[in-house]
């Protein structure tokens, strides 16, 4: 029994070692002082009244989630489409296919970002909102194939070939039987394509500018210059939408299936 | 497979391969184009210049060296550290199981940005740590946490962490726990247990999480270049430095079709592996 409180212990630290980090942003946040010192000195919350006062910061935060919410639509309908392929068919390739749409999971995000710079400088979509959208699509892509194929796994065929041979097509069959069987994988893969794409810092790198920039950069370049607590009071706002998100899929699909 | 399934099956992979295509296999051979000119604009090779520029460019190998060691030993500690709470997860039964696997995916989730500034409170001068020593009176000054090595590795390894305790987790859970049972009748002791039987059993997810974390350590931008603060150069940030301060894009993408190549050859090997256990 020793042995199994010892790893308990062990598994307790590991978890401070995990939530510390972010945790530790957010009495910052609160703090009355004007930098980042630790222990936050007093209680104010002139620090989220200052984040109105920052065009910038609203400005990016904005695009983000502009770029989130159309990346995400765009790959939820492209990736439930491949995932239905690459499960529910057979032929030559689609192992070597499969692999491809997993591929910007592993790949170095600093290449990718400036491949795609090159192909999309010279059609003017540097610094464009399309861009953007564009190369997040590529990023978030993996998150929903992924989910929608882990939910289809688990759907019997049967139900959808009982559809067709009561005389439903294959669309209605599709639409009627899987598509309601697949939402705890649509839901899944849309939350986490969301924040994903809201935070994705390094694949807009070579793609932002003056005039179209995401939260995340644009707060990596207020603490170059100032590292004052408006950046925790933003940081615990994204922290509080996350834990939002994360609960919201836990409640509604549960969290566990999804990463099995 | 009939003519209809065939269509079907391409109509319904024909948008996601044309923009994987276009905004992932393109802008590869893009690169790979531009990595062969002498200087951009300029006439288009073929030249491997840039490429002989890099290796014998001091700087550069110690920056290849650098990230590689890096990787290595973000993948070391993270398989060490990750393993416990991987077996914690999978195989302990504990009805707090669940809550360990959301703390454990939950930094996953929170912007790296975030968690980069975390860091900052933590470890800056006038941050948790140092605010800690000196008021035990173990300093006397603040001591100089950032800007090393070592506090780049402390926040990859809390970055990578999750991705190897779920690869871990997800083969551990799969493993019949009748076999860790029959060499305990047999007499074998808890360690001898562990060593010879689930270890052995439990290599393959050590191995796809090393390879995740491996691949994504030395890919990775934002941890070194605000935890290291300018002292650490890795592969990811000297390529930023080529494209941007520069502007040498043909040498920044030499250096990206290198950094490519090392991860794919990787993965490559890694599925040659895995094939071969497959099959045993």
């Amino acid at each position: 029994m020793t042995s199994k409180r010892l790893l308990s212990a062990y598994v307790v630290v590991m978890m401070v070692f995990l939530a510390l980090p972010i945790a530790v942003v957010i009495p910052s946040a609160f703090s009355a002082g004007s930098d980042l010192s630790f222990p936050p000195q007093g209680f104010s919350l002139k620090w989220f009244a200052a984040i109105l006062e920052r065009p910038a910061i609203l400005a990016a935060a904005w695009n983000s989630a502009a770029i989130a919410v159309v990346a995400t639509a765009v790959s939820l309908v492209v990736g439930t489409l491949s995932a239905f392929a690459l499960r529910r068919y057979r032929f030559p390739g689609r192992a070597a296919l499969a692999t491809l749409f997993m591929t910007p999971l592993v790949f170095p995000a600093i290449v990718l970002a400036a491949a795609i710079a090159m192909v999309l400088a010279p059609l003017g979509l540097i610094r464009t909102f399309q861009g953007l959208v564009l190369a997040h699509i590529v990023i978030v892509l993996p998150y929903v194939v992924r989910t929608v194929s882990a939910t289809l796994a688990e759907i019997d065929k049967a139900w959808e070939e009982a559809a067709l041979t009561l005389g439903a097509s294959p669309w209605e069959g599709f639409r009627t039987i899987t598509l309601p069987l697949l939402r705890p994988g649509l839901v899944a893969g849309a939350t986490f394509s969301l924040i994903i794409s809201f935070d994705e810092f390094t694949i807009s790198l070579f793609l932002v500018g003056s005039g179209m920039m995401t939260l995340p950069i644009e707060m990596y370049n207020y603490a170059e210059f100032s590292l004052d607590p408006t950046l925790a009071a933003v940081s615990t706002l994204l922290i509080l939408l996350t834990t939002l998100a994360v609960l919201a899929v836990e409640r509604t699909v549960g969290l566990g299936k999804q990463f099995a | 497979m009939n003519p209809r399934r065939a269509l079907n099956a391409t109509l319904m992979l024909a948008p996601g391969v044309a923009l994987l295509g276009l905004v992932l296999v393109w802008p590869f051979v893009v690169m790979g184009g531009m990595s062969l000119r002498e200087r951009f604009p300029g006439p288009i090779g073929p030249s491997f210049a840039k490429y002989a520029e890099f290796l014998g460019d001091e700087y550069m190998l110690n920056v290849a060296l650098r990230t590689f060691s890096l990787g290595t030993t973000v993948t070391l500690i993270c398989a060490v550290l990750g393993y416990p709470i991987a077996w914690f997860l999978a195989r302990s039964g504990s009805r707090w199981a669940h809550l360990v696997f959301l703390g454990t995916i939950f930094p996953l989730l929170v912007s790296i940005v975030v968690r980069t500034m975390g860091w900052t409170i933590l470890l800056g001068n006038e941050g948790l740590v140092n605010a800690a020593l000196l008021s035990l009176g173990v300093v006397d000054e603040p001591l100089r946490l950032m800007k090393g090595f070592w506090s780049v590795v402390l926040g990859m390894v809390h970055v990578l962490m999750p991705f190897m305790v779920l690869s871990i987790a997800a083969v551990l859970g799969k493993i019949d726990g009748a076999y860790a049972e029959a060499a305990a009748t047999l007499g074998a002791t808890p360690v001898r247990n562990f060593l010879t039987v689930t270890l052995p059993l439990s290599v393959q997810g050590i191995a796809a999480g090393s390879v995740i974390t491996f691949c994504l350590c030395v890919g990775a931008f934002v941890t070194p270049i605000w935890l290291g603060r300018g002292h650490v150069t890795v592969m990811a940030i000297a390529i930023h430095e080529q494209m941007v301060t520069l502007v040498d894009w043909p040498g920044g993408a030499a250096s990206g079709i290198l950094l490519s190549l090392a991860t794919l050859v990787l993965l490559g090997a890694y599925g040659l592996l895995l094939r071969r256990w497959s099959r045993r």
